[in-house]
């Protein structure tokens, strides 16, 4: 177990520092989510549009976009001098790549996705208020969710000749709940409604986070066997 | 292999038998049985058995498409065999189990190296995965041993060629594997990073380690082999101890063989 | 089951179920009573539900068929899994052509989010992935191991499919529409109800028998051809 950790914990500080280092993903997810806010802001009419009604779903969007962007590539920088199948050839479980792999993309998109509602509050001027906390909880499994399935997809979209341009169509219709659920409590937290109205979603939001880290965590090995 | 006899076999004086079979050199350490790998409809690797004890060196030559790689990826356990399985020390390399992987080196033409990470961090990285504990005295070691001491702290990214080779290098020998699996090694080696490559193959093969060599350039692969095989079209067309070998007079042996079986 | 027993049972449950959607039919347009809210329209209800019915029994079969396949590698698993999502798609494609019909005549518009649509509709997206998967690659065995990762995790999404969009459509209420739903349907709805389900399964897994049959012929053909060069 111990070890276990060990070789999870050296592919979370690799993929960290390399982000670190090369600032590739990060800067391209960053840049995609203030751009976006200035393209919202110039598609809706904000005299017959109400912010606060559409902020909740445009962030959870932008996440969607901007983790595609971002998770989409994970494998790509890993394969460029066949790293990965370095990593695969170790006694390192499969599951523990996983695992470690879906880890560093949380960091990574958890950040992008608080950077994604500063950029809305401060474009648009709405917040979550008093439940900010909530709402960063909410973004937070939210995240979870979407980097486990995004990780898995990215492994089977990288190896097929498609590439990055498969990974939407295999992940969006899966998104549906992490959307629904996540948008939802999202808009009510910021509409200052307490938490315990959105608790169902949450829960399910988690649910949802945990099966898809679980299914991934089973299912990579096969995706990445060659 | 039943099938295999070409016109140069006898006046080269292959072993009897139908396999690629060693007890020589006391305990066998790489088995394979039956491998075959198809893809599709394609068949690269067509039913091909081996075994190699301690100390062995098998170089594999053959023309490109001739499944070479595809052979040293199911050694490697990097790739599922089709049927067939492969043995190291009586263990099978199963996929469900991953004990096995520490007795497994492998240098492909790709060198596996991140290229903003640092020599050291590379090899840090690696050996984390291993398990291994000693990395403080290891890394250093083997650094130097591959002339890289003085470059520790360079980005991957930041070295030549040669010297991500012989980082490279480095790193599929770190953990000390019983088996070196090489895939064209000396493939755009600067003269420096061959000669580096060369005395650590002297090395190996001191320390009695079993190596297999993949390559098409005659005269690296005959220097240090002790087994010879030829393989075409997914098998071995020929094969033999390196003392059956007549060096001068292989390239064209090489060729009747090749050409035979295409 | 030999190839040319699973020919025959296929021809038997096609047979049997062309038999049983005339009678079907015949159930939806002269005997069953009209539904009193909607009028006739509602008829096609004993279609549109079974065909649903047969998708999202598609794609749990064709997970488990996946899943084991993965375990076992056994390629009549793969060729299992591959027929009921074909057979699958068929069904949820029907499932939209007589949603829309429905619901152009029922609620005035073609297109609305109502939870079974939508996830029926999700359903079709992820049946579409698993051939864009399977036919992407250039190594056949990573295709069949990619789809099944695809057909699982998509079985496996679909019970949270199902209720958001319920939870979703509780929050944007539409014009509410009677429809006819569990006890509350009258007997001899339910009854033409549930040998719709039963017709449109024999159906399914009579085309499948038949599709699973051509695909080992096809398996058997590449072998011969193969061992032939």
């Amino acid at each position: 177990m111990n070890t276990y950790l060990t070789q999870m914990w050296a592919i979370i500080w690799k993929d960290l520092i390399l982000e670190i280092r090369s600032r590739e993903r990060i800067a391209a997810m960053g840049a995609f989510a203030v751009l976006a806010g200035v393209l919202f802001n110039f598609s809706i009419d904000t005299t017959t549009t109400r912010p606060q009604d559409v902020a909740a779903g445009l962030i959870w969007m932008t996440l969607v976009f901007g983790g595609l962007l971002g998770v989409g590539r994970t494998f790509h920088l890993e394969s460029q001098d066949g790293a990965l199948q370095g990593v695969l050839m170790s006694p390192a479980p499969k599951d523990a790549v996983f695992l470690a792999k879906t880890a560093a993309n949380f960091a990574l998109l958890y950040a992008v996705s608080l950077l994604v509602l500063g950029v809305f509050g401060l474009f648009f001027g709405v917040g979550p208020g008093q439940n900010l906390g909530w709402v960063v909880l909410v973004l937070g499994v939210g995240s979870l969710g979407f980097v486990a399935l995004g990780t898995l997809f990215a492994a089977v979209s990288t190896g097929t000749s498609m590439g990055e341009t498969l990974l939407p169509v295999l992940v969006f219709p899966l998104l549906v709940p992490m959307v629904i659920y996540g948008a939802g409590a999202t808009t009510w937290l910021m509409n200052g409604r307490p938490f315990v109205e959105v608790e169902g979603n949450v829960r399910m939001l988690g649910a949802f986070a945990l099966a898809a880290v679980a299914a991934g965590a089973v299912l990579f090995r096969y995706v990445v066997e060659d | 292999m039943t099938d295999v006899v070409s016109p140069a076999e006898d006046t080269l004086g292959a072993e009897e038998g139908d396999r690629l079979d060693s007890n020589l050199f006391g305990s066998v350490v790489l088995e394979a049985d039956g491998l075959r790998r198809e893809y599709g409809p394609v068949i690269a690797v067509d039913g091909i058995d081996l075994s190699l004890a301690e100390g062995e060196f098998l170089t594999i030559f053959g023309p490109n498409g001739a499944g070479k790689s595809s052979l040293l990826g199911m050694l490697a356990g990097a790739m599922r065999p089709t049927a067939g399985i492969v043995r190291v020390r009586g263990q099978e390399l199963a996929f469900s189990d991953t004990g096995w992987r520490h007795r497994i080196g492998m240098l492909s033409h790709r060198g596996f190296l991140y290229g903003r990470l640092t020599a050291e961090e590379n090899l840090r990285f690696y050996g984390k995965l291993f398990g291994l504990v000693d990395l403080e005295e290891r890394i250093p070691a083997r650094l130097d041993q591959v002339g890289l001491g003085a470059r520790a702290r360079f980005q991957a990214r930041q070295l030549s060629h040669g010297m991500r080779q012989r980082l490279s290098l480095a790193r599929a020998l770190l953990h000390d594997p019983d088996v070196v699996l090489l895939d064209e090694p000396y493939t755009g080696l600067d003269p420096s990073a061959a000669g580096v490559l060369r005395g650590v193959l002297e090395e190996l093969k001191d320390g009695r380690r079993t190596v297999v060599m993949v390559t098409h350039n005659l005269r690296e692969g005959l220097e240090m082999a002790t087994r010879v095989a030829i393989q075409v079209a997914g098998r071995f067309a020929w094969h033999g101890r390196i003392e059956s070998v007549d060096r001068e007079d292989f390239e064209r042996h090489y060729h009747e063989v090749v050409e035979a079986r295409a | 089951m030999s190839t040319a027993g699973m020919r025959r049972g296929g021809t038997a449950l096609v047979v049997l179920g062309l038999l049983g959607l005339i009678a079907l039919y015949w159930m939806a347009f002269f005997w069953v009573s009209t539904e009193v809210n909607q009028g006739v329209v509602q008829r096609i209800f004993y279609v549109h539900v079974p065909a649903a019915w047969t998708s999202f029994l598609a794609i749990g079969f064709a997970a488990l068929a996946s899943g084991m396949y993965l375990w076992l590698r056994d390629d009549r698993l793969d060729r299992a899994a591959l027929c009921a999502i074909e057979g699958g798609l068929v069904f949820a494609t029907l499932v939209l052509t007589t949603g829309p019909l429905w619901g152009k005549i029922a609620w005035g518009t073609y297109w609305t989010w109502e939870p079974r649509l939508t996830l029926t509709l999700l359903l079709w997206f992820i049946f579409v992935g698993y051939f864009m998967v399977r036919n992407s690659t250039e190594d056949p065995e990573k295709g069949k191991r990619f789809a099944a990762v695809v057909a699982i995790v998509g079985a496996m999404d679909i019970p949270f499919i199902h209720l958001s969009v319920i939870w979703f459509r509780s929050l944007h209420p539409e014009p509410v529409v009677a429809k006819p739903d569990g006890p509350t349907l009258p007997g001899d709805m339910l009854a033409t109800l549930l040998f719709g389900v039963l017709v449109f399964s024999l159906l399914f897994f009579g085309l499948f028998l038949f599709r699973y049959a051509v695909e080992g012929l096809r398996a058997e053909a590449d072998l011969r051809a193969r061992s032939v060069a």
